[in-house]
């Protein structure tokens, strides 16, 4: 259960089914986009233990970014992309550099400040980001012959994209950066003693998270082609964090399920009760307090209990479950 | 003194308005092993937090190995030679035992952990050190398990690896034995002398009969000062020594 292949293969396997279930290509595309944006929150929560608010920042950006690019040059989508995460990253990169200067509540207090800045910097510059309208009438371009024009061909490129954000995230995850990374989560204090400068670690987790929320930001506009203003609000940071803590952190593949879970919830109770969110709320304080390690959590102690029944090697011995994970 | 690797002059440290160490010089001899003594909270912690640089000194200067250190950051101490254990066990607790070597023995060199593109397994010489300190701490055996699984004698051996795994010159070791039972005692005894050998080792007991038997130094310290230094026959037969430890700890000894 703890081979990255066989998360991979589990993403691979969302991508690939979505379409069957999810009638809506939009809503499908949604869910792969918001599975990135999630999965680089879980890069800072679940792998280093920083529980940022500056997650909206990264993907309002990434989504103005890309809005900007296409509106007013004549730039290829690739390299539209690639800006997009190099702004996301830059921006983490000074965002987390500050914020890390103070740890625990002070910390999220700090990212939650910057969240609520540049909130207001995207609305009051409207002249820039379109305020409270968004930053509307951007064109999808396509890759060279491709031309990604309907919602399911769209579904597929950002489908690509995805399983390759994965596989990178994995690849990170279980580098030699990535373990650094969780040995400072479990304990920073040895981690600093026995040698690493833990800021400049922890910097370099936003870079990479601000990277690839850039990414998610920017597929999001070129989905509903506009950059709203929501994108960068603070309740998207809100929502990323939700995404990623339901789905579980410490693992890839559990962001990938926070984030469908949450918007395929959310799309159905939305279509039954004009106050969903009520609903929805009601549902994350249950999870919150009966699944305290997300669904991923859920998955793995059901798959060992059936296997205990079985009598399968180590099913429940303590510690196998994500020993090596948080 | 000549052939000092460590040395401190007028090192003071302060907790607000607390003064929990003044004015310690200390010299530590290369290739020496050297003990510090004391009742609680005489500061002998406090004074290894000072000297690998956890907290910053109020007063006073620290040169290590030809250099003014008092300046530089803990991870960067550790870079020109320094390590420690830690009197209350600190490990990555849900890591791998061979992982927290690893991890321990990359601290050396930290800015090649930046590599997000490597395979944590893929780092041959962090992986073969942390293998050999397996070996030397007979935790071979367990090298698989999670830090949290070991036995209390087993976390303190590893902790005292995760020092030596970044291969310092100067090996600080905060209580090694604390907690252990008679058997873990006299193995980390033998372990503490062994070090010795290619490390200079400063270390914090309470345990008399090892501090007398492999000890080349002792500094005995009260009240956040240092009170005497001397040969370990020195110490025991201190008048002012035995009135600070009102007779009571000095019982562990051979003598
Ligand atoms: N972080 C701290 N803040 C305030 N006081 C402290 C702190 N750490 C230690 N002290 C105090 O400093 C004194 C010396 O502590 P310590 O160095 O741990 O002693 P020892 O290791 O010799 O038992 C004690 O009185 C202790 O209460
Ligand atoms: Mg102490």
């Amino acid at each position: 259960m703890d081979r990255p292949i066989f998360h991979f293969a589990l993403a691979a396997l969302v991508a690939l089914l979505l379409p069957f279930f999810i009638r809506s290509g939009t809503l499908a595309t949604e869910v792969l986009v918001f599975a990135i944006a999630a999965a680089g929150c879980n890069l800072l929560l679940g792998y280093t233990g920083l529980l940022s608010f500056g997650q909206g920042i990264f993907f309002g950006l990434g989504s103005y970014t890309l809005g900007l690019a296409l509106i007013h040059t004549t730039l290829p989508l690739l390299p539209t992309l690639v800006l997009a995460m190099i702004v996301g990253s830059v921006v983490a990169i000074v965002i987390g550099a500050l914020s890390i200067r103070r740890q625990g509540v002070y910390f999220v207090m700090l990212t939650l400040a910057f969240a609520q800045l540049f909130y207001f910097l995207a609305y009051t510059f409207s002249d820039i980001t379109g305020g409270d309208n968004g930053l509307i009438g951007i064109p999808r371009r396509g890759i060279g012959p491709l031309a990604l024009n309907s919602s399911w061909s769209y579904y597929g490129f950002v489908a690509v994209i995805f399983l390759i954000s994965f596989a990178a995230l994995q690849r990170i995850a279980t580098s030699t950066f990535g373990r650094t990374l969780l040995a400072i989560r479990y304990n920073g204090e040895r981690a600093q003693a026995i040698g690493f400068p833990v800021r400049a670690f922890k910097i370099a987790a936003f870079a990479v998270s601000g990277a690839v929320t850039g990414l998610a930001g920017a597929l999001h506009a070129l989905l509903i082609g506009i950059a709203p203003l929501s994108d960068i609000d603070y309740h998207m940071s809100e929502s990323l964090l939700v995404m990623t803590i339901i789905g579980g952190t410490g693992n890839l593949f559990g962001s990938v399920l926070g984030a469908a879970f949450y918007l395929i919830v959310s799309d159905t109770l939305s279509a039954i009760w004009p106050r969903w969110l009520l609903l929805l709320g009601a549902l994350l304080i249950v999870l919150a307090l009966f699944i305290q390690k997300g669904i991923w959590g859920l998955i793995e102690s059901g798959v060992g209990i059936v296997r205990g029944r079985r009598g399968g090697p180590d099913a429940m011995a303590p510690g196998v479950s994500g020993s090596e994970r948080p | 003194m000549k052939g000092a690797l460590l040395s401190t002059d007028g090192l003071g440290v302060r907790y607000g308005s607390f003064t929990a160490l003044s004015e310690v010089s200390l010299s530590i001899g290369a290739n020496t092993i050297h003990s510090v003594i004391g009742p609680n909270g005489a500061g002998k912690t406090t004074l290894f937090h000072a000297l690998t640089g956890r907290v910053r000194p109020s007063a006073g200067r620290i040169d290590f190995n030809g250099h003014d250190i008092t300046a530089l950051t803990d991870d960067r101490r550790v870079r020109r030679g320094l390590a420690r254990s830690f009197q209350v066990t600190s490990l990555f607790h849900r890591l791998s035992v061979r992982e927290n070597l690893r991890l321990a023995a990359q601290g050396r060199t930290p800015w090649q952990a930046l590599k997000m593109w490597q395979p944590a397994e893929r780092n041959q010489d962090a992986t073969a050190i942390a293998d050999s300190i397996l070996e030397r701490l007979e935790l071979t055996r367990v090298a698989g398990r999670s830090a949290e699984e070991l036995s209390h004698g087993q976390q303190r051996r590893l902790e005292v690896g995760m020092a030596m795994a970044s291969r310092p010159l100067l090996i600080l070791l905060d209580e090694p034995t604390s907690g252990m039972g008679i058997d873990d005692i006299a193995t980390m005894k033998r372990l503490i002398a062994d070090l010795g050998r290619d490390h200079t080792v400063l270390f914090i007991e309470h345990n008399m009969g090892i501090v007398m038997d492999i000890s080349d130094r002792v500094t005995v310290m009260q009240s956040g000062r240092k009170l005497v230094e001397g040969a370990p026959g020195e110490i025991r037969d201190n008048p002012e020594v035995r009135r600070a430890y009102l007779g009571s700890m000095m019982t562990g000894g051979r003598a």
